[in-house]
């Protein structure tokens, strides 16, 4: 019996060459896409939504606290200088040195409040990231597929993250969500305003300091509406 | 005598929204000089910037006095189930279309797939109320002439805004029209009114409208230019549905190199 093993041992050893290297084909085939996905720049982005999605749904906290708790929160990961300066287009290269400082200011209010009106339609819904993928060949730009669904059994809504490499962790650029960048959709209306009142920059900020004040107390009502329904 | 009437409006209609045309003019092009603004120009693809934006008043007028008030009384008054056999019923009625712009994509399994929603849904589903389909792995897709242009390589032409049908750039109102074609509904007719095609047309236009309500409240509220916000979430939710969901990574700007601190 040992003896007919050790006579069908290099057909085994042959074998398991040809199974070794099938095996290694298939991971050389299959690898290049799992290399390609980034499981820091995944981690990010469910900590970060987790945690949003989780304040935006907290009861305990006032509306105006849960807006400043927000606003902690997404400041220190979105790249607001950036979103503000892509939204300008050619633009960016009018406004005056005050000019921009109060653009900078206004654009990260403006843009918190887009951010938490939108997102605040998602509370208490589950949370799941799909996959990643590299944008470019820099290795700086990382774009992460995920998805909220919904208990109702309401279709998924898709949403990716456009993250940029900061040191050992990442800001987010933008977020595209049922297929709509939200700073591709801030550009668009951004440079019209500007446009539309012949390259005036002060118009914009104009209209960025009404929408703000009108947010604000729309914000308030529906986190108050959310509060009242939720208690 | 009805037929008669009805081309008589159309063409008044057709010398109305010429008129209109000269009137208003198209939007001036910026002095080539101003660098900043001629690129805005071209960015927003918007020749008739100023005609749009009336239509999109036009729009927001009937929206606030006829559409929107419907909607919420159609949202109001009917219980969930209504309206969700409704939709399903009207999903179902675009099927053909759906299953025509599949195959002329090439996209076979997507086809399979319509094709066995459209059967099971007229069957099991009682004339489309229902929607099993979904339930057995069969998800629905939409697909349009417009699409199908674009997988072909057609561009999307400058953009343009309609009285009553909203965004229809050239490459989708083209596509609207062929569609129309595509449809069975649009042969069905007991009178010359077109009974059929203009109250699913109608009936349509408000369940839409009844289940973005809250939606379009909140794009306009966030908003500091509804008619370009609309303008770029048209274009957008196009795109995303040319390529069926799946971003294209190669297609998204170059951000690395802009910023604006460094010229403090």
């Amino acid at each position: 019996m040992i003896r007919i093993f050790l006579r069908q041992l290099p057909f085994i050893k042959n074998a398991a060459i040809i199974a070794l290297s099938l095996v290694v084909g298939a991971l050389a085939l299959t690898g290049p896409a799992n290399a390609q996905r980034n499981e820091a720049a995944e981690s990010f982005v469910n900590k970060l939504a987790s945690e949003a999605i989780e304040i935006l749904g907290r009861e305990s906290l006032s509306p105006v606290d849960r807006e400043a708790a927000f606003r902690m929160l997404f400041v220190g990961n979105m790249d607001v200088p950036r979103i503000g300066a892509f939204a300008l287009g050619q633009y960016v290269r009018t406004p005056t040195s005050e000019q921009k400082v109060e653009y900078l200011r206004l654009v990260e209010d403006f843009i918190v409040k887009v951010y938490a009106t939108r997102l605040s339609d998602y509370t208490n819904q589950v949370f799941n990231i799909l996959s990643s993928q590299p944008k470019g060949n820099r290795g700086t730009e990382i774009i992460v597929t995920s998805q909220i669904e919904f208990k109702t059994g309401r279709a998924p809504v898709p949403v990716e993250w456009w993250l940029l490499r900061d040191g050992d962790s990442f800001k987010v650029f933008d977020v595209k969500v049922v297929g709509i960048w939200m700073a591709q959709e801030q550009r668009s209306s951004f440079i019209s305003v500007i446009r539309n009142n012949n390259g005036d920059f002060n118009a914009l900020l104009t209209h960025i300091e009404e929408r703000i004040g009108e947010k604000a107390d729309e914000i308030n009502s529906k986190l108050t509406d959310a509060e009242t329904a939720g208690g | 005598m009805k037929n008669e009437s009805g081309k008589g409006f159309i063409r008044i209609g057709v010398a109305g929204i010429s008129l209109a045309l000269l009137l208003a003019g198209c939007a001036t092009r910026p002095d080539a000089g101003d660098t900043a603004a001629t690129a805005a120009y071209e960015e927003a693809n918007d020749p008739i910037e100023p005609l749009n934006r009336y239509f999109f008043e036009v729009n927001n007028f009937l929206d606030i006095i006829i559409l929107r008030p419907t909607a919420e009384i159609y949202d109001g008054v009917l219980p969930r189930f209504a309206k969700n056999g409704i939709r399903n019923f009207l999903d179902n009625l675009r099927s053909p279309v759906i299953i025509a712009n599949d195959l002329l994509q090439g996209q076979w399994d997507r086809a399979g797939t319509t094709t066995s929603r459209f059967g099971i849904n007229t069957t099991v589903g009682l004339l489309g109320l229902g929607d099993p389909a979904t339930g057995w792995g069969y998800q629905r897709h939409g697909e349009d002439f417009g699409q199908t242009l674009a997988v072909y390589g057609v561009g999307e032409g400058p953009y343009f805004y309609a009285p009553l049908l909203g965004p229809a750039p050239p490459r989708d109102l083209v596509g609207f029209g062929v569609d129309t074609f595509f449809d069975p509904i649009t042969y069905i007719f007991w009178d010359d009114a077109y009974t059929v095609p203009v109250t699913r047309f109608v009936l349509n236009g408000i369940d839409l409208r009844a289940r973005n309500l809250t939606t379009l409240d909140e794009i306009e509220r966030t908003s500091i230019d509804y008619y370009a916000a609309i303008r770029s979430l048209y274009r957008q939710s196009r795109s995303d549905e040319i390529l069926n969901g799946v971003t294209d990574v190669d297609a998204l700007p170059d951000i690395s190199n802009i910023n604006l601190s460094s010229d403090f």
